[in-house]
């Protein structure tokens, strides 16, 4: 048990050695991971919407359509009619994350297992939600959303700053942390069959849910942030 | 795993940036070309469809207008038929009126020829009578009896052949 916790959790990170900078630029293998699934999406995206028609659509536009269609409708529900602006952005970090989730299946190590990923993703979206209460507010408006609704919690309101990102952050990590440990742990009990099941809850099911939590939560605060 | 390197971090957010960069420009900028492509064709084929229901109206309208005026024309033909009718009615009936007037005015003038000529029929007879009576009374001698019997037998038969 301790074994395998300082295994998954004391691994070397590192994929490619960068030799100067002192280990500064070394690149992780979640970076790594992360630009395998960017290549397969990017190349998918770019299959699949080329040749685009008005008329007489094939059977893979009518699905790309429909899908396309169905994320934004999901994620602009979330977002709200003042905040649809940003519903792009969601939808790729909910391809994103879903993706990088399941690519355990593949045997790869999933990139949302690393830190340094989710802690991306976490400045990335508590940056956006600042910038679109800025954006929406002025900066003055801004400033003045921190003392609502009194002033007496306007300390609490910039906690909330790092608060946020940080549970963001922490969430992912740990949920997708704690699918693998359970899994190998499965693994090393009952080496067939019981593990295939549990991947299929671990890295399709929970994998989608979290991806949804973290572009919910980001959601939720961006809709509040243009309020 | 729990170490953070600064690196990593801009790494991935220059990932998550490019992946969005691809999204939009290729994912959504497509799909989002042809979705708008299809609506404004559609926005197109509905004012088409509104501009032909429009003309077909006028078209109607037009129409409505031309046979309510084709049925106005026929209440004139109609009229003027009725007229004609009564027109000619009133002609025949005048000439008719007029015709028997002329008949019945023929017809009386004929009766007056006749009993004009009745009148002169007796009128010679009675002149045939009185010089008949009158050779009679010169041709004998009488007494003034005889003679008051004889006018009384000639107005006898005057009388007589009047009435006979």
């Amino acid at each position: 048990m301790k074994e395998l916790l300082n295994e998954l959790l004391m691994e070397d990170k590192t994929l490619i050695h960068v030799p100067f900078g002192n280990g500064f630029f070394d690149i992780y293998t979640s970076v790594v991971v992360t630009w395998i699934i960017m290549a397969v999406v990017i190349v998918l995206v770019l299959v699949l919407t080329s040749n685009l028609k008005v008329h007489n659509i094939s059977r893979r536009q009518a699905a790309l359509e429909s899908a396309v269609i169905w994320l934004r409708g999901a994620v602009g529900s979330m977002l709200g009619e003042e905040a649809a602006a940003y519903t792009d952005y969601i939808v790729t970090v909910l391809v994103f994350i879903a993706l990088s989730n399941m690519v355990g299946l593949f045997g790869f190590t999933p990139p949302t297992m690393d830190l340094n990923v989710t802690l991306a993703l976490s400045i990335m979206s508590i940056v956006l939600v600042e910038a679109a209460g800025i954006i929406t507010k002025g900066t003055k408006g801004w400033l003045k959303s921190f003392a609502q609704p009194m002033a007496a919690i306007a300390f609490m309101n910039v906690l909330e700053l790092l608060i946020r990102p940080l549970s963001l952050c922490m969430r992912l990590f740990g949920n997708i942390l704690g699918a693998t440990v359970i899994m190998e742990l499965a693994k090393s009990v009952v080496p067939v069959l019981f593990p295939a099941a549990l991947s299929l809850y671990f890295d399709l099911f929970d994998g989608a849910i979290q991806a949804y939590v973290f572009c919910f939560l980001t959601s939720l605060y961006i809709k509040e942030a243009v309020e | 795993m729990l170490n953070i390197s600064i690196f990593n971090i801009v790494c991935t957010i220059l990932n998550l940036l490019i992946l969005y960069w691809v999204f939009r420009k290729f994912l959504f900028g497509r799909v989002d070309a042809i979705l708008e492509r299809r609506r404004e064709e559609v926005d197109d084929a509905n004012k088409a469809a509104d501009k032909a229901i429009e003309e077909a109206r006028a078209t109607k309208k037009e129409y409505e207008e031309k046979i309510s005026l084709a049925d106005e024309e026929k209440q004139q033909i109609l009229a003027d038929i009725k007229k004609q009718g009564y027109d000619e009615y009133d002609r025949i009936i005048a000439d008719a009126q007029k015709k028997s007037q002329e008949i019945i005015t023929e017809a009386r003038h004929n009766a007056e020829t006749e009993a004009d000529r009745t009148r002169e029929i007796y009128a010679a007879e009675l002149k045939e009578m009185v010089i008949d009576a009158a050779t009679k009374i010169a041709a004998t001698k009488h007494s003034s009896a005889e003679d008051s019997n004889l006018y009384d037998k000639f107005i006898d038969e005057a009388v007589a052949n009047k009435n006979g």
